[in-house]
């Protein structure tokens, strides 16, 4: 292919480019990824696989609380989880905040989550139901690496928890059996919608931390000279 | 096991060796190290330390401890005393062992006693593992295998590390089976990136594989994709769509997929393009299939990124796709039949089903059209494959079409030819060979253009007609095989017709076999002519049915029983050898095998002698030999006849005839010219007594005894003074012997010319005197004599003679022997033996006896001496005796009684006179 001076100088001042950003994003992997974006598509499918995931196991749980909670359309008011991260935000606001805040916003829900979600594991009756839970708070867990991999990528630094303001489980006296049932339903609730606004989020950024097409193309070909 | 036995024996020994006085067993001594797992090939030290109390008690130093490995006291070499109450020994280059060390102590000098000992194992640290790698199948859990290195001869353990940047995971423990690979415990997160690696740990030592990192959505195999569907299509005949389900990823990872299908009776595969299918997908369309036929289909997936690893073959499933008009005309071929109508012919047209693949669909029915020239159509549908029309002698063009369910095939077109139609251009070079199992047809093709050609073969044989099979090439191939079931090891006769435009070729022949064999029977052979030094053998050709192949030559085996077999090459056109050098008077055993490509068979053996002389060969030494007799006895009797005077005068000597003789001359007394006459003899005899002796013609006696006899005779003659007369002729040949006359009257007519008449010139004398000399004459005839059957009427006439009036009673003797024998059925053994010798003899004497027997009274017969001795007397008692007693020199007299009394023989008794018959 025969490539005229104009065109050599524009792909050298494209891989100049490349070749600048690349010591730049800090290691991130232990695997040593060259970027982010692949971690990035990884945490979106994760995410994508955690909520194929979320919706047998919610399935599942929501039989074994029983009516009205595994009924289609049951809609019950969001009462006394107060405690749990809200995913239901302002389109405008979220929009508003950037790459950073996102990702720290996620990681500080998933790891509510997570900890409300092991809470919920101890309390499963049936084996096989723990069991399920058990592999999705792994896989949970999985994503919180995740997303602290590509903040790490993107040179984020990870949100130091509050000391004292731990989340944890503790069954308090007041709820009823009932009572805890709709928190069960609202956390695998808010699980979902999280899910759903992360895999959004992710395609987002994968999309934007994408090197465009002739870039990479350019890229390839100024390697070969 | 065995390490539990070593630890009870050890445990065992600490035991005995310790000091059981008190509340503690305490070991007398101590080994550093402990218990000890040793490198291979490294040193190794241990100390033994003895305890004061010990020393003390048995007082012993550490110069009274040896060691012993197993029982083997280890050199001294090997041991060195470090001070009053420690001793150590060193190995070096420690090999595979596993091994008791003890400690030992010599107490008193002679008392040796074990007191501490340690297991030595020895054994390599692990070796790192390599090439470890993972796979996740879809709802499983993570496998992981590496490969474990060199063996350890230690106990090793291998643990499978796994975990995230933020966490670990539980360790996984190979289990000792299977210390290659190990399944964790917990289910796999996909789309997090786990770090994997092994760690093997043994007595020796520790070592860790290198570390993998990966997501376990690049290490999963899938389940197989499950077919839903295999559906075709009204509109596509040469498709079907297929749809299946597939793994739950595929909502978020991109799957490829790999598909394969085959006709139902096929084996092998074909593959959908790989690039077809790389993307996520549920349901696929595979074209260009053929019409109606039935397809077998699988699947399987795998990530799109070609990371991780395909997953089983789906099930297979099947689908039919759709029919469409038959794509080729049937094979179109005609035979006509013998028909008795005059004017006509009886056509069969027959015609091949298509194949599958050429049908398209199912076959409803055929139709025939048939058309003579310029006249109108014949149309005939027909669901067979054949069907017979009688059409005029004018030529015809038949056609031929397929129907299914979409439509019609294009037309096959057959010219049936004019009756008068020469067929002419047949194909040239015409071969059958097998290759691959199938029996190829190979031809040049005529100059003329060539529509199509008929190829039809059947199977000769004797037992079962030519029933043809056939099949239709295109005009442009001029190679093909026969696509029948055919057999092999039989003979099929291939026929080649090319087809014009205008009507059928010549055809043209060739005979070929789809495998030869051996023939099933070997030929019988047998021979044609055998001669003295050759054979010509004779067979048969094989029938067709027991050839197997093609007979290329035969092979005669002949041998005789002990010699070697010769063989002999013949050309299978022959029927016919002569075996040549073949030895005579010899039995010959001879067979004969027949032989194709592929191996020949014996026949049945035949043996044959050949004769000791050849054939006119027996006639030639025969008929010269009988010439030569014939001609010898002819000289013989040519020679005789000339020398008969001669042979006579030597053979027969000149007897004088009676006839002519003149009795007159030497006996005076006697007229020579009555003496024949009976006539004229009675009333002369006065005087003279002639008695008659009839003597057998073969009587053996010698003759020179009859000589002397004669000779003796001739003597008494001439001293007797008495008249004798000897009357009778000789014949020829014949001997005579002397006989001794009685003193009977004689009768002289008896005497015929076979009789020779003894005559006894007597000087009798009167009743009881007995003469003083006894002169006895003899005839010198030897003339026969007759049987006394032959004139049975001379014994009547003895009788009647005896019993009448007083002349002189005729006295004949007979001979006997038979009547004797059956009435004598006792005699003895020595008395028929005398009886035999002396037959004469006792002819003479038994007709003696008769005679007296007839005139003596009962007390004569009583005994034999007495009968002897009375013998004298007799001839005094008789009747008609005048005067004239026979004296005569009895040699065994018979005495005869009477009819039914014994008979004997006397004891040879020489009487004087001196005869002595032999």
């Amino acid at each position: 292919m025969d490539l005229r001076a104009g065109d050599s100088w524009g792909m050298l001042a494209c891989l100049c480019t490349v070749l600048w950003q690349v010591p730049a994003v800090p290691a991130l992997n232990r695997t040593g990824d060259p970027g982010p974006g692949p971690s990035i598509q990884k945490t979106y499918d994760l995410t994508r696989y955690l909520e194929h995931q979320l919706r047998s196991l919610a399935g599942t749980y929501l039989n074994y609380l029983g009516p009205p909670f595994n009924e289609p359309d049951f809609n019950p008011p969001r009462l006394g989880v107060e405690t749990l991260p809200k995913a239901t935000v302002n389109l405008e606001v979220w929009r508003s905040l950037n790459d950073k805040l996102r990702l720290t916003q996620n990681y500080e829900a998933y790891s509510h989550l997570l900890c409300y979600l092991r809470g919920l594991n101890r309390q499963a009756a049936t084996a096989e139901l723990r069991r399920s839970l058990a592999h999705f708070c792994t896989s949970l867990q999985g994503l919180l690496g995740s997303i602290a991999g590509v903040m790490a990528a993107l040179g984020y630094p990870l949100p130091q928890p509050l000391p004292g303001t731990e989340p944890t489980w503790a069954p308090g006296p007041a709820h009823s059996d009932f009572l805890q049932k709709m928190d069960d339903f609202w956390l695998l609730k808010e699980l979902q919608t999280w899910l759903w606004r992360s895999a959004k989020d992710f395609n987002r950024l994968k999309k934007k931390m994408q090197p465009p097409a002739t870039a990479v193309t350019l890229h390839l070909e100024a390697r070969g000279f | 096991m065995f390490t539990l036995q070593t630890w009870i024996v050890q445990a065992l020994f600490i035991f005995l060796t310790t000091e059981s006085i008190g509340e503690l067993i305490v070991p007398c001594a101590h080994i550093h190290p402990e218990s000890s797992v040793v490198q291979i090939g490294s040193n190794f030290t241990a100390v033994c330390v003895l305890k004061e109390k010990c020393m003390d008690d048995y007082h012993v130093t550490a110069d009274d401890i040896f060691w012993k490995i197993s029982r083997a006291t280890v050199s001294r070499d090997q041991y060195t005393v470090i001070n009053r109450t420690s001793s150590s020994v060193t190995f070096l280059n420690i090999p595979l062992i596993n091994v008791l060390l003890t400690c030992n102590i010599r107490m008193f000098g002679q008392i040796n006693r074990s007191v501490y000992g340690i297991r030595i194992i020895s054994g390599l640290p692990p070796e790192k593992p390599e090439n470890l790698s993972c796979i996740v199948n879809e709802e499983k859990k993570m496998m992981c295998q590496w490969d474990l290195g060199r063996e350890t001869h230690l106990e090793t353990n291998y643990t499978l590390k796994s975990e995230w940047a933020t966490e670990k995971f539980e360790d996984c423990k190979a289990k000792r089976d299977t210390p290659t690979s190990c399944t964790v415990n917990y289910p796999p997160v996909y789309f997090v990136n786990i770090e994997v690696w092994v760690e093997a740990e043994n007595a020796l030592g520790k070592v860790a594989s290198d570390h993998i990192n990966f997501d376990p959505i690049d290490k999963v195999k899938f389940n197989p994709p499950h077919i839903l569907s295999v559906n075709n299509s009204k509109e596509l005949s040469s498709i079907l769509k297929l749809t299946w389900s597939d793994s739950r990823f595929r909502s978020f990872i991109t799957l490829k997929y790999d598909i394969q299908y085959r006709t139902k009776d096929a084996s092998t595969w074909n593959q959908v393009p790989p690039e077809d299918t790389s993307s996520t997908r549920s349901s696929f369309t595979v074209q260009d299939l053929k019409p109606f036929t039935e397809y077998v289909f699988r699947i399987r997936c795998m990530k799109e990124d070609g990371k991780g690893f395909w997953s089983d073959w789906s099930e297979e499933a099947s689908g039919i796709t759709y029919e469409d008009r038959p794509s080729k005309a049937p094979s179109f071929w005609y035979k006509i039949e013998p028909s008795h109508a005059h004017g006509t012919r009886s056509v069969q047209l027959k015609w091949k089903t298509l194949p599958p693949f050429e049908a398209n669909g199912k076959i409803l029915d055929y139709e025939v059209t048939l058309t003579r020239w310029k006249s109108r159509l014949q149309n005939y549908t027909v669901q067979d494959t054949k069907l017979t029309v009688n059409l005029t002698n004018d030529r015809y063009v038949a056609t031929l079409t397929a129907r299914n369910t979409v439509g019609r095939s294009d037309a096959s077109v057959l010219t049936i030819p004019a009756w008068d139609f020469q067929a002419t251009h047949p194909v040239t070079d015409l071969k059958a060979f097998p290759k691959d199992n199938v029996l190829w047809v190979e031809w040049t093709a005529p100059s003329e253009p060539v529509n199509r050609y008929i190829l039809e073969w059947c199977v000769l044989s004797d037992k079962s007609p030519c029933i043809p099979d056939w099949q239709q090439e295109d005009g442009t191939v001029h190679r093909t095989y026969l696509r029948g079931n055919l057999v092999e090891s039989k003979c099929y006769l291939i026929t080649v017709t090319p087809v014009y435009a205008d009507g059928p070729g010549s055809p043209e022949h060739i005979k070929a076999y789809l495998k030869q064999a051996a023939p099933s029977k070997g030929p019988t052979v047998r021979t044609k002519k055998v001669g003295k030094n050759e054979a010509v053998l004779e067979w048969d050709q094989l029938p067709v049915d027991v050839q197997n192949g093609f007979i290329r030559n035969y092979t005669i085996f002949y041998r005789t029983v002990i010699g070697n077999e010769t063989a002999v090459n013949v050309d299978s056109s022959h029927t016919e050898y002569t075996l040549s050098s073949l030895t005579s008077d010899t039995l010959y055993m001879v067979r004969m095998a027949a032989y194709t490509d592929e191996g020949g068979k014996d026949g049945p053996e035949f043996t044959f002698t050949t004769p000791k002389f050849a054939q006119g060969e027996i006639e030639a030494i025969v008929v010269p030999v009988c010439l030569a007799f014939l001609l010898t006895t002819l000289l013989g009797v040519l020679f005789c006849f000339n020398k008969r005077d001669l042979i006579k005068k030597h053979i027969w000597p000149n007897v004088p005839d009676p006839s002519k003789s003149h009795i007159a001359q030497w006996s005076p007394h006697t007229p020579p010219r009555h003496f024949n006459s009976k006539d004229q003899m009675y009333p002369d005899g006065n005087f003279t007594d002639v008695s008659v002796v009839e003597i057998e013609a073969n009587d053996k006696k010698p003759f020179p005894e009859d000589l002397k006899s004669l000779d003796l005779f001739k003597k008494e003659k001439v001293n007797t003074e008495g008249h004798s007369s000897g009357i009778g002729g000789s014949s020829c040949m014949s001997s005579s012997r002397p006989s001794i006359s009685s003193s009977d009257e004689n009768e002289s007519a008896q005497n015929t010319s076979s009789t020779v008449q003894y005559s006894t010139v007597v000087h009798s004398g009167y009743r009881h005197q007995v003469p003083s000399v006894q002169v006895f004459s003899r005839s010198e005839s030897t003339q026969p004599l007759l049987d006394s059957e032959e004139r049975p009427e001379d014994l009547q006439l003895v009788d009647n003679v005896d019993g009448s009036d007083g002349i002189l009673p005729r006295q004949r003797y007979f001979k006997q022997n038979c009547s004797q024998h059956e009435t004598s059925p006792d005699i003895s053994h020595f008395e028929r033996s005398q009886q035999v010798s002396s037959v004469n003899e006792e002819d003479f004497v038994r007709l003696k006896q008769q005679q007296i027997s007839d005139h003596i009274s009962q007390p004569y017969g009583s005994g034999k001496m007495k009968m002897f001795q009375e013998v004298p007397a007799v001839d005094a008692f008789g009747p008609g005796i005048e005067g004239q007693v026979e004296r005569f020199e009895t040699v065994g007299m018979e005495a005869v009684v009477d009819e039914g009394m014994p008979k004997s023989y006397l004891p040879q008794t020489v009487r004087r006179g001196g005869y002595m018959p032999q």
